[in-house]
């Protein structure tokens, strides 16, 4: 059985009158890549910055099992953006002093060494996003929550921020990412939680939706969300999973 | 010990903060543009008043009225968009993945800033000062405070009141820029915190005389509560006040230095709940 990382239970969360996420129930397994995909206002966001802990739930509670850890979650914004007039390197040690952690370790890390001593506003969208995915990583949390890490990328650029990805999860990191990139998720995700209307319609392997559904993501999720007429065949995604080490629940004010 | 232990990771963090809004305004060219403005201006009403001719008290009277005016606007010049453009920017979104708290990153961004504004306020009058002791200072270096001898200590009261009078702007502008979600709101809301800080206070405390809700036996402690009031108070009772006798009504040292301090640790504290609020 796989460790859990995050695990979501019955999460509402509302803004407004407006129903953002309903009885949302989700385990994040460790050391794995969790991908939330769903059409634009599906919750994915909402989601997403409710596991990172910079929301809380209307109702049910978001709770880290993990390791004890200076930063639990490292998360990555939809559109990073930084203090212009400085260098990568120096954006990196800014973070990275918050959290004592080694700069030059961050900026190997998604290796944008060579472009270490380059002014912020001088990169190109993709290295600003890998900028983010380090300031992500900047004192070791055991998840990373990175939103649509490829949104506005060429391909090129994309499969270099995807590629870091799959590295993170290969040294044992959790990672969450949301993506509209069916492809890339399908090749890189070990879990593919689909959202719709703030309800989650799916949760399993992308193997395991390839079964349910008949076909690969790119041509079956889409279709699926929009029809909203089939359920997936396993029904059983929000199993308990072994629990060790620190947890921290958010849970919605009473 | 242990509380100290536990207040290290924060003071890290407001002297990470404060490193990085330092460098980032000494590496502004407005900011080079805005001191250079300030040297400008503070060496013409220099020249153009007798002061500089005459003493450290006389160069003191002349500075004091575009002082009141001047200090807040670098200071808001300074200040006004910080803490909006981090929001924008997602930055504080991401300092909250962090183990920084609001009151360590106000704090830091604060203390940055104040830096730079001190710097750009107080070379310019540090140099007419040097001028002052190089042309019409006492030929002998005295230091004493007692009434009627004119000296460099009395020029050095007056930085430091111009110095909190910045310290209480400068926490009014992070105060509004902390408060405004937007560049543009942190515009207004900047102007809006100046003019409150230069005029707003005297014009109310006018008005609250007018209509006899302060009398002559309050005034005195009400002018505190208005940051160029207090200010002004301060520069009369701590420099002036050794070649003029001191009036009725000014503002005793005490109340006018809790007055500054008051405006800075509150608009701090604002600062503080609307970051941590967003």
């Amino acid at each position: 059985m796989t460790d859990t990382r995050l695990h979501a239970d019955e999460v509402n969360r509302t803004f407004g009158d407006v129903a953002a996420l309903t009885a949302v129930n989700l385990d994040v397994p460790a050391a794995a890549v969790t991908a939330l995909v769903g059409p634009n206002g599906s919750g994915k966001t909402t989601l997403l910055r409710l596991l990172a802990g910079l929301d809380e739930p209307t109702a049910g509670t978001v709770a880290y099992h993990g390791p004890a850890a200076t930063r639990e979650v490292g998360y990555l914004p939809q559109r990073p953006s930084f203090r212009p007039g400085f260098t990568v390197a120096e954006t990196l040690g800014f973070y990275a002093r918050l959290v004592d952690d080694d700069p030059d370790r961050l900026v190997e890390r998604v290796g944008l060494s060579a472009a270490a001593d380059r002014r912020i506003e001088a990169l190109s969208g993709g290295m600003t996003r890998l900028v983010g995915v380090a300031q992500s990583l900047a004192g070791s949390p055991p998840v990373v929550v990175l939103d649509e890490p490829g949104s506005g990328l060429d391909p090129e650029a994309t499969a270099r921020v995807f590629d870091v990805v799959e590295r993170l999860a290969a040294d044992g990191r959790t990672v969450v990412i949301s993506s509209h990139d069916l492809a890339l998720v399908e090749r890189t995700a070990d879990c593919v939680a689909v959202l719709d209307g703030g309800e989650l319609v799916a949760h399993d392997s992308p193997a395991g939706l390839r079964a349910s559904w008949g076909g690969p993501l790119v041509e079956t999720v889409v279709d699926h969300v929009d029809g909203i007429t089939t359920t997936p065949a396993d029904e059983d995604t929000t199993a308990q999973a072994s629990i060790t080490g620190t947890d921290t629940t958010r849970e919605a004010d009473q | 010990m242990t509380r100290f232990a536990a207040l290290r990771p924060a003071l890290a963090a407001t002297r990470a903060v404060g490193e990085r809004e330092l460098i980032a305004v000494v590496r502004s060219r407005t900011y080079w543009l805005l001191t250079a403005g300030v040297g400008v201006v503070v060496a013409s009403v220099a020249a153009a008043g007798s002061g500089v001719d005459t003493g450290y008290v006389p160069t003191v009277v002349d500075l004091l009225v575009p002082t009141e005016v001047l200090v807040p606007a670098v200071a808001f010049a300074v200040g006004y968009r910080v803490i909006a453009d981090d929001d924008r920017r997602g930055t504080l979104t991401v300092l909250e993945t962090y183990p920084v708290p609001s009151s360590a990153y106000v704090l830091g961004v604060y203390l940055g800033r104040l830096a730079a504004v001190l710097a750009a306020v107080s070379i310019p009058l540090i140099l007419v000062g040097g001028y002052v002791a190089a042309s019409a200072g006492p030929a002998s270096p005295v230091f004493a405070t007692h009434g009627g001898v004119d000296s460099p200590a009395l020029y050095g009261r007056f930085l430091g009141s111009t110095a909190l009078l910045a310290a209480a702007a400068l926490a009014v502008a992070l105060a509004a820029s902390a408060v405004s979600g937007s560049r543009r709101r942190a515009l207004v809301a900047g102007l809006l915190g100046l003019v409150a800080v230069v005029a707003g206070g005297d014009l109310g405390l006018l008005a609250a005389v007018n209509a006899g809700v302060v009398g002559s036996d309050t005034l005195s402690s009400v002018l505190a509560a208005s940051p160029t009031s207090a200010y002004r108070g301060l520069v009369f009772e701590t420099v002036v006040a050794v070649a003029v006798e001191r009036s009725p009504g000014a503002v005793a040292v005490g109340p006018a230095v809790a007055g500054l301090v008051g405006w800075t640790l509150f608009s701090l504290l604002v600062a503080t709940v609307a970051v941590s609020r967003r």
